[in-house]
């Protein structure tokens, strides 16, 4: 079978899944606070920043440091628990499809979640900065190719991250590790990216890059620069691993 | 009799592991906190035991509220995942009772976790400030206390995921909870009071404005409030389905 038709069998299988709904209602919720605290974006406490960067940062912070990994684990137990209860996996992998595949296609519906999720983010950015502009009479919309690429690389830098939270999920039997293994690795990455190993945790990535563009809107909060060297290797070859691993080890536990 | 069945369900689930683990985990946290940061906390004036509380509590709630969400949803998936639900209907037994005999092993475990966790604290005090002191009446003080104000959420954990029969969206709803309590302001005391907030509270700071009675009748009628929605739930089920 065709990589592509089974990536469209996967969609497909998750059409009623209502994982929809799921990943607009916090994009929607993250705005809210910050259209109705809009004013405290000219109260910098002396950080020298413009209040539209501002805006777009704060509003930026709690959906790069909890949600997109927390939806990125929902998102995993969709693709793995949809299957499951009919026993429909094994009819899956009873096919002369190439188990191989179907991790890989699986994986991808994944990423293509995440991507659908990143456009929610930019439409919805649009709408409350207008929004706040016309409360406060300031003009808090930025750049559209700013926003666009910059959105685009945090979700970007959410791909290994996915790759583990994939491979968790096919690696580990029981649901509840695979996602309390999760959500407990989000809790610390606001600590790991102070310290110089964060490159080593893919779950600190897109908060990473939210930070140097902090650093970069406002200096002296946090470096300007991204060390390329050794994030850029180091998060290819994690992600590599993640999938080589998670592709060996997909339906092995069902086949038993 | 349906409590110990329930308790031999979440036998093969990991279930109690995973609490021991975070409970573990979350138990390290504030001794690493004070192993790389201790003078920025000893030179602080106050009562140890509070400054601790307050640097930590934020963390380690954090981790209680993720594993219940994570418990909850594990124990309904459980009977939803092979139909299993549709037998222990069949049975005769109420199902309030089985819901009830959930909700009473996740309250154990919680009352379990944070009592260690109010220890290690106090003692993480003894050991770095001078002019600590024990008392085994306050630890039993804050850990009911704790224990109380995080009933509501998990409770209301338990109804979400035993009305939703797939797993990711009773899971997607408990982090999306998660996630508006973290955004928005949590010193309003009225946002303070909603489930998944209200765990975030310590006793000194609800003490300090003097609501404590006014917070743990509130905690206790939403418990009552999710557990009779639940029983509503029971009996109008079969106009959902």
């Amino acid at each position: 079978m065709k990589f592509l038709s089974l990536l469209f069998i996967e969609l497909k299988k998750i059409r009623r899944s209502k994982i929809l709904l799921i990943l607009i209602i916090p994009v929607i919720i993250m705005w809210i606070p910050s259209i109705v605290n809009a004013s405290m974006n000219f109260d910098v406490h002396d950080i020298p920043i413009t209040p539209e960067n501002n805006f777009f940062i704060q509003g930026f912070m709690g959906m790069t440091w909890f949600m997109i990994p927390a939806t990125l684990v929902i998102a995993t137990v969709l693709l793995t628990q949809t299957e499951q209860s009919q026993n429909g996996i094994l009819k899956m992998l009873s096919l002369p499809v190439s188990t191989i595949r179907l991790c890989l296609a699986k994986f991808i519906v994944l990423v293509l979640l995440t991507i659908l999720q990143m456009l929610f983010c930019i439409i919805t950015y649009y709408a409350s900065a207008i929004i706040a502009s016309q409360l406060q009479d300031y003009n808090f919309v930025l750049n559209p190719l700013f926003v666009c690429t910059n959105v685009l690389t945090l979700y970007l830098a959410a791909i290994p991250m996915a790759a583990v939270f994939w491979m968790l999920s096919v690696l580990v039997k029981t649901p509840i590790f695979s996602v309390g293994l999760g959500l407990a690795s989000i809790v610390p990455s606001v600590l790991i990216i102070n310290t110089k190993l964060w490159f080593a945790y893919p779950m600190s990535y897109p908060f990473y890059l939210l930070m140097i563009q902090y650093g970069k809107a406002a200096t002296g909060i946090y470096s300007s620069q991204i060390d390329w060297f050794p994030w850029f290797p180091v998060s290819i070859l994690i992600t590599i691993l993640a999938l080589i691993l998670s592709c060996i080890r997909f339906g092995t536990l069902k086949k038993r | 009799m349906l409590f110990l069945l329930e308790a031999k369900k979440i036998k093969h689930t990991g279930y109690l592991a995973a609490f021991l683990l975070s409970g573990i985990i979350s138990c390290i946290f504030p001794i690493i906190h004070m192993l790389v940061r201790a003078e920025t906390f000893t030179s602080l004036p106050g009562n140890p035991y509070v400054i601790l509380i307050n640097a930590n509590w934020k963390m380690m709630t954090m981790f209680n509220i993720l594993i219940v969400i994570c418990g909850a949803c594990i124990m309904y998936h459980t009977e939803y995942a092979n139909s299993g639900m549709l037998k222990m209907v069949t049975l005769p037994v109420n199902s309030i009772h089985l819901f009830f005999s959930k909700f009473l092993i996740t309250a154990l475990l919680l009352a379990g976790i944070i009592f260690s966790q109010i220890t290690v604290l106090v003692g993480c005090a003894l050991h770095w400030f001078p002019n600590a002191s024990f008392d085994f009446i306050s630890i039993l003080k804050n850990t009911g206390f704790q224990w109380l104000i995080f009933l509501p959420t998990a409770m209301l954990m338990l109804f979400l995921s035993s009305v939703c029969k797939n797993m990711w969206i009773s899971l997607g709803i408990g982090i999306i909870m998660v996630f508006t309590v973290s955004i928005f302001p949590q010193d309003n005391f009225v946002v303070s009071l909603f489930p998944f907030c209200s765990p975030y509270q310590t006793l000194a700071v609800v003490d300090e404005n003097s609501h404590t009675q006014f917070f743990c009748m509130s905690c206790i009628i939403q418990t009552v409030l999710f557990y009779l929605a639940e029983v509503l739930y029971l009996k109008t089920r079969r106009s959902f389905t």
